[in-house]
């Protein structure tokens, strides 16, 4: 027996909404949260900065979206951060690592690293928007990675607003 | 002892007198007035009442005045229900945009070549639009009540920086209605070159709608012409944001692919409900048109999303990778399941189509050729780069990247099997329309020769750029997809054009028999309209999911419960619901449409007068 057409197409409509509702469900399931406020007081250490500055990079700060840490094979989209502290000495003539990475974070374009195009966004700007303690937490992870983390609150930093 | 006689005898008395007493008490019915207190006694019930009414009244008094900067919506939250509702006005937005632009071209056919079959298939489609745009105003005051209820502070910021495009939007509005209801009312009733100047207006004014509202929209992901803290200074770049001509782009193409799609359902359905050979014939043909349509726009739709996904990357990096490499790469997964579907389903419609034509079986014998390819193309367009895969799996891997499936996950691979998808569905159509004609003229051929070289030297571009991009850093690679897309492109135009002129004058060596086609492929139209209407809701997912937290992305900051991204699960689940209760309204659509064939109430056969335009009762095939 023939079913009826009316039921035929509801079982088409409903029967192809609920296949894609299905492998909707198949996929990876990940909920992203806003970035949740880090706790960044005076009195913390270069290496409890750097420690924050690891949870900012991964997160509201956005660095790891487009940069590795220790990239192993394949091309890369943008410059692989393992052991960037020392490179950052003497990456540019005239700026100590401490400037080169402030420069590279609030003006990334003002050096781009041979072989990358440009395409990132100062990080103390929205969307980003990077506050001044959460700056100093960022270079403090920048100065952690292949080296020691140096940097306090209490030092400026250059090009992100304030004096350089 | 006499002492106590005494007392009894006064005791005696006194207990007399006070019997006497309470007997003449008793028996008293004089009345007396009663005696009022005449000092007011404080009752604190009713006292603490009053106090508390009046420390009501002083407090509402003393109220501040507040903006809100969201409201809860009850049950399902805000956002889901903002959500469903702009979707749902979307849809019809888009069903009533697309429609009037096939309406018009195939009634253009119909003046042009004085065949009035066109111009009757051309009134089968507006009908449908009349309901379509009254659902589409409602869902649009809908949503504009709603964003002002629900996110109030966000509605305003809006307000603040567009005011000066909403008189426009309105008055174009008024506009597409009158233009709109005269081109439906007005059919047979006005000189057809002014009908046709109406249709084309139609189009105009409904497609500077489209623009304004996507300025609204694209400025929400790409802002721009803005102070740093969100003052607006350049109207025009806030208007002529990264975004909004590709959004316009893709909308336009994307429009006319959904609305022919729908439109085939309609055809579907009517199909399916026909009671004569003559109105199966009618919808068979309409329902082919309107595949046709939407397979035509569809074919060129992911070029106009390279070039949205290129300006989203030039605005910001971050977003791109984010949409592309980041929380919504798996969104692309689902996307390839939908796109091979519409390919499979359009391919194999097609490959039912020759089944009425005369004389198929010259071409049938490819059309396993042309599953096998689509088939191939379709598992590595949905090959994840990444494996969902357990511990032990990802340590015999060594890695979630699979040793061979991990190799076609990537960019290079699936930019090759959609631009080989793309082509083997024009060669599908390409083969449709020869079936059942020979060509006669005399470098028949060398043109099948040409045409032949063509589809190799696309195929052979495409691949080669796919192969070679696993050799190159990602930059280059991105570039590749340009040569592969143009090659594609040049192609489709190069051998339609040389099938134009191979074709004319053919000899028919067969009929084609409309309405001689299986149900099957009807309900397969129907599974293709779903699966675009699913494909819509998930993109506008990603456009609009991808700003994550941020009302006005890197501007306005959601601060509401509801500022998180939801899982790709819940999504397809509330995508699901746009699509149900679309497809539950225009069904209502459909009934409507299909009152204007029925009699008159209390009318027979016979009697019926002729009426609703020149509406036909009774259709023939198209051709």
């Amino acid at each position: 027996m023939r079913s009826p057409v009316g039921v035929n197409v509801v079982l088409v409509v409903a029967g192809a909404t609920l296949f894609y509702t299905y492998v909707g469900q198949l996929v990876p399931q990940k909920e992203l949260q806003p970035p949740p406020k880090v706790e960044i007081t005076q009195e913390m250490t270069p290496v409890q900065l750097a420690k924050v500055g690891d949870e900012l990079a991964r997160g509201k700060g956005m660095c790891l979206t487009c940069h590795t840490v220790g990239h192993s094979g394949g091309p890369l989209r943008y410059p692989d951060l393992a052991g960037v502290a020392e490179r950052a000495k003497t990456r540019v003539a005239g700026l100590d690592q401490l400037h080169y990475f402030a420069q590279s974070v609030c003006q990334p374009d003002a050096f781009v690293v041979a072989g990358f195009a440009p395409g990132m966004p100062a990080i103390h700007r929205p969307p980003i928007g990077l506050s001044d303690e959460e700056l100093h937490a960022v270079v403090a992870w920048l100065q952690s990675q292949g080296g020691q983390a140096t940097i306090t609150l209490k030092e400026k930093l250059p090009y992100c607003g304030g004096p350089g | 002892m006499n002492r106590r006689a005494l007392l009894g005898i006064v005791g005696a008395f006194l207990l007399l007198t006070a019997v006497l007493r309470v007997w003449v008490a008793v028996n008293d019915r004089a009345y007396r007035a009663p005696v009022y207190s005449t000092q007011v006694q404080p009752v604190p019930r009713e006292q603490g009442i009053a106090d508390q009414q009046k420390a009501a009244e002083a407090k509402a008094k003393a109220k501040k005045y507040e903006a809100p900067t969201y409201r809860q919506f009850p049950f399902v939250g805000s956002r889901v229900a903002i959500w469903v509702v702009a979707e749902l006005h979307l849809m019809f937005a888009a069903f009533v945009l697309a429609v009037p632009m096939f309406a018009f071209i195939i009634e253009v056919i119909g003046y042009a070549t004085g065949d009035k079959r066109y111009d009757r298939l051309a009134f089968e489609f507006t009908k449908l639009l009349s309901t379509s745009f009254s659902f589409t105003a409602s869902f649009g005051g809908f949503l504009t009540f709603m964003l002002i209820a629900l996110y109030p502070a966000f509605t305003n910021y809006l307000m603040e920086v567009f005011s000066p495009t909403f008189l426009p939007y309105v008055l174009l509005f008024f506009a597409e209605a009158g233009c709109l209801y005269s081109y439906y009312y007005g059919w047979g009733k006005f000189h057809p070159l002014v009908h046709l100047a109406l249709g084309l207006a139609i189009n105009v004014v409904g497609t500077l709608i489209m623009f304004i509202a996507n300025a609204w929209a694209s400025f929400m992901m790409t802002p721009q012409g803005i102070s740093d803290s969100g003052a607006l200074v350049d109207l025009y770049a806030a208007f002529d944001n990264f975004t909004w001509m590709p959004i316009n782009i893709h909308r336009f193409i994307g429009n006319i692919a959904f609305g022919g799609s729908v439109a085939a359902a309609y055809a579907a359905w009517k199909f399916l409900h026909a009671e004569t050979d003559e109105q199966r014939a009618h919808y068979d043909w309409m329902g082919y048109v309107g595949n046709f349509v939407a397979i035509s726009a569809f074919l060129p739709l992911p070029f106009a999303g390279y070039y949205l996904a290129a300006e989203i990357y030039a605005y910001n990096q971050a977003l791109g990778i984010m949409m592309m490499g980041g929380a919504f790469s798996w969104l692309f997964i689902i996307q390839a399941v939908l796109i091979g579907n519409l390919f499979l389903a359009a391919n194999y419609y097609l490959w039912l189509g020759m089944g009425r034509v005369e004389g198929v079986q010259a071409y049938q014998k490819y059309v396993k050729y042309l599953l096998a390819a689509i088939a191939v193309c379709f598992a590595v367009w949905a090959t994840p780069h990444s494996l969902i895969a357990t511990t032990a799996e990802i340590r015999a891997m060594g890695g979630t990247l699979h040793p061979m499936l991990g190799y076609l996950g990537v960019m290079s691979a699936k930019n090759t099997a959609v631009n080989v998808l793309i082509l083997t569905t024009y060669v599908s159509f390409l083969f449709y329309r020869r079936t059942g004609k020979r060509p006669t003229v005399s470098w028949a051929k060398l043109g099948n020769l040409v045409q032949f070289l063509i589809f190799a030297a696309s195929t052979a571009i495409v691949i080669f750029y796919g192969i070679y991009g696993y050799f190159v850093e990602a930059a280059v690679r991105i570039a590749f997809s340009v040569p592969q897309v143009l090659s594609v492109l040049v192609a489709m135009v190069l051998m339609t054009v040389i099938d134009i002129f191979l074709m004319r004058g053919a000899h028919a060596t067969g009929e084609t028999h409309w309405g001689k086609i299986p149900a099957v492929s009807q309900y397969v139209l129907i599974f293709i309209a779903v699966t675009f209407t699913w494909l819509m809701g998930l993109m506008g997912y990603v456009r609009s999911g991808l700003r994550q937290h941020w009302h006005v992305y890197g501007v306005l900051v959601d601060s509401s419960p509801d500022a998180f991204t939801p899982t790709l699960g819940f999504a397809a689940n509330v995508v699901s619901v746009c699509v149900i209760l679309f497809f539950a309204l225009i069904a209502f659509v459909f009934w409507l449409a299909s009152l204007h064939d029925k009699r008159d109430w209390g009318t027979t056969q016979s009697d019926e007068p002729a009426h609703g335009g020149h509406a036909p009762k009774r259709v023939s095939a198209g051709s």
